[in-house]
């Protein structure tokens, strides 16, 4: 009886996993057909003949996509550095001591993560043009950081007010100074929790279009989403492209994800409900 | 756990005491707080300033003062033909997502609540449709929507629902639906986590003894899951309202807010005023607009998880 339920169970579960991730199949299955195949209509549910022209004739020539690629990685570890600097330490900080004003800091991040870009956009164009930021990296990696360090607060917060004081006295009482203690005692306890923030950080970077889109004109700037909402105009319906485009945009943050899987899930449960 | 985090209480209240303590905590805070009030803070502000003020390509490239012209902006942009159009796609592509992806959300919320060998797994793999890449999954529904050779087209002919292909986002009655189909793709996962946390949280032994009353599944669903799920089910609608609220990304990529602002919304609006058009500042007016109502929305969910908390 129970060894039925389990095995009705499993193959509802898959059936339903099937039908939600084929997006995800189609993707991949088009990125691989031909020219003449991926118009075929009905369309083709296998490729009959696998052509890897998408990914190849992207990889050189005019629209390489090893640059935008390199513009991504740039934009999404830079963003995720800058909030791991400035909102660790200011989560444990927010945790560990009572301050004036500690507790509508909080609500004030809350209510931060959830702007809108749009809100920030033309003020932050108008600014950039002033401080002649516009064209360049550092426009967008700032701007991707002002959703991050919001939400890497407050995944951390509770880990940290969870983590035991008592282990920093010790180490104080041992000598630490309490950036020491910090670094050296309450970091490692919070491990996991760092992990979250940095693949969200990554991941987020790597995924923003709208910063590079209205910040920079210049393609050589271009990280991989902007570079492809760009040549979807020029490559019209050559969809096969369009898809291997998105097969290889899609690997980095899939991978993370994928790898760290656990610590992300529990991580971005807990930032995204209560902080 | 349990023994920690009560002991940690009364600690933390001595550490807060000593003005040396004070002042470690402020340096820890600082530089993040430093960074947040030049790029949120100010942003916020100027964006609320340039409400109300003449800013355009035009004067701003003549170097020209950019006067202040109280709510001429706001009278603009609200007898802009667009507006209309815009506040009725956000409102109704909110609704619509809402809806769906809570009810998906709920029922695999409630599969992969049960016990069975897989139900790990696969649940983390779904959750992959919630981290992509929105332009990604914006193209590939563009891809998928697609009159001619779109599979969803196909197979909604094969199981006889259409008779013949639908436009989708060619066509201005049906393309708001395409965003609304990929975006409850993308929420789906999001729903689904937030839902099981709660249900998680509902002990066994309420089920037991409404089993042993006779009560059957349908009625333990409707007596005990939805009351007791209800903080989950509360969150995961106020905070889903306000991350599909300000959608911008999806419908850009996938219809640019067209044709002929059918899938136009509060966002897409202010960004064509803004970096089209060069008015800034009605472009700002109606972000604002936009901010308003998040704001609201935002007010309402810490009201809650404040009441929440005192429970």
């Amino acid at each position: 009886m129970r060894r039925h339920r389990n095995v009705l169970l499993c193959i509802v579960a898959v059936a339903v996993s099937v039908v939600f991730l084929f997006p995800l199949y189609w993707i991949f299955a088009s990125s691989l057909k031909s020219d003449g195949e991926v118009f075929r209509n009905p369309p083709t549910l296998v490729p009959h003949r696998v052509v890897l022209d998408g990914y190849v004739g992207q990889l050189t020539g005019a629209y390489s996509v090893l640059r935008s690629a390199g513009n991504s990685f740039l934009i999404a570890c830079s963003a995720m550095g800058i909030s791991f600097l400035l909102a660790v330490p200011a989560a444990y900080g927010i945790s560990r001591f009572r301050l004036p004003g500690g507790r509508i800091l909080i609500l004030v991040f809350l209510v931060t993560q959830m702007l809108p870009a749009s809100l920030g956009l033309t003020p932050l164009f108008l600014t950039f043009s002033r401080l002649k930021l516009l064209n360049t990296y550092i426009a967008p990696i700032l701007s991707i950081t002002t959703i991050t360090i919001p939400f890497t607060l407050l995944v951390l917060r509770p880990l940290f007010l969870a983590c035991p004081a008592s282990l920093e006295e010790s180490a104080r009482i041992d000598g630490c100074g309490r950036f020491a203690a910090f670094l050296r005692v309450v970091l490692p306890v919070v491990k996991p929790g760092l992990v979250t923030v940095c693949c969200f950080g990554f991941v987020h970077g790597w995924n923003d279009l709208v910063y590079s889109l209205t910040f920079n004109t210049d393609n050589a700037l271009f990280p991989m989403t902007t570079a492809i909402y760009n040549l979807m105009n020029e490559y019209g319906v050559r969809w096969n492209w369009i898809m291997a485009y998105g097969c290889m945009l899609v690997v980095p943050p899939l991978a993370l994800f994928l790898a760290a899987q656990k610590h992300v899930i529990s991580g971005l449960v807990g930032g995204a409900v209560k902080g | 756990m349990h023994g920690t985090q009560r002991e940690n209480r009364p600690v933390r209240r001595g550490l807060g005491q000593t003005g040396q303590e004070r002042l470690a905590g402020f340096l820890f805070i600082a530089p993040a707080l430093l960074y947040m009030l030049a790029l949120i803070g100010y942003p916020i502000v100027y964006n609320f300033l340039l409400g109300f003020q003449d800013v355009s390509a035009f004067n701003l490239a003549a170097g020209e003062a950019r006067p202040f012209v109280g709510l001429a902006n706001y009278r603009t942009v609200l007898a802009d033909e667009t507006m209309g159009p815009a506040l009725r796609n956000t409102f109704f592509y909110t609704v619509c997502c809402l809806a769906f992806q809570f009810t998906l959300g709920l029922l695999f919320a409630l599969l992969f609540h049960q016990k069975f060998s897989l139900a790990q797994p696969l649940r983390g793999l779904l959750v992959v449709s919630w981290m992509m890449p929105v332009t990604v999954t914006a193209l590939l529904f563009k891809y998928m929507l697609s009159p001619d050779s779109g599979i969803i087209n196909i197979i909604l002919m094969g199981l006889g629902v259409i008779k013949q292909p639908v436009g989708w986002l060619v066509d201005r009655s049906t393309a708001l639906y395409g965003p609304i189909m990929a975006n409850t793709w993308i929420g789906v996962p999001f729903n689904m986590l937030l839902l099981t946390t709660g249900l998680t949280s509902i002990p066994e032994e309420v089920y037991e003894s409404a089993s042993l009353e006779g009560a059957g599944p349908f009625q333990k669903f409707l007596r005990i899951t939805l009351p007791l799920l209800r903080p989950a089910i509360l969150a995961v609608l106020v905070l889903g309202f306000v991350y599909t609220f300000k959608v911008f990304d999806l419908i850009f990529v996938m219809t640019g807010g067209g044709p002929v602002n059918a899938t136009e919304v509060l966002a897409t609006f202010a960004y064509k005023l803004s970096f089209r058009f060069y008015y800034f500042g009605q472009g700002a007016a109606v972000a604002n607009i936009l901010f308003v109502v998040l704001f609201c929305v935002a007010l309402v969910y810490l009201r809650l998880i404040r009441t929440e908390e005192a429970a």
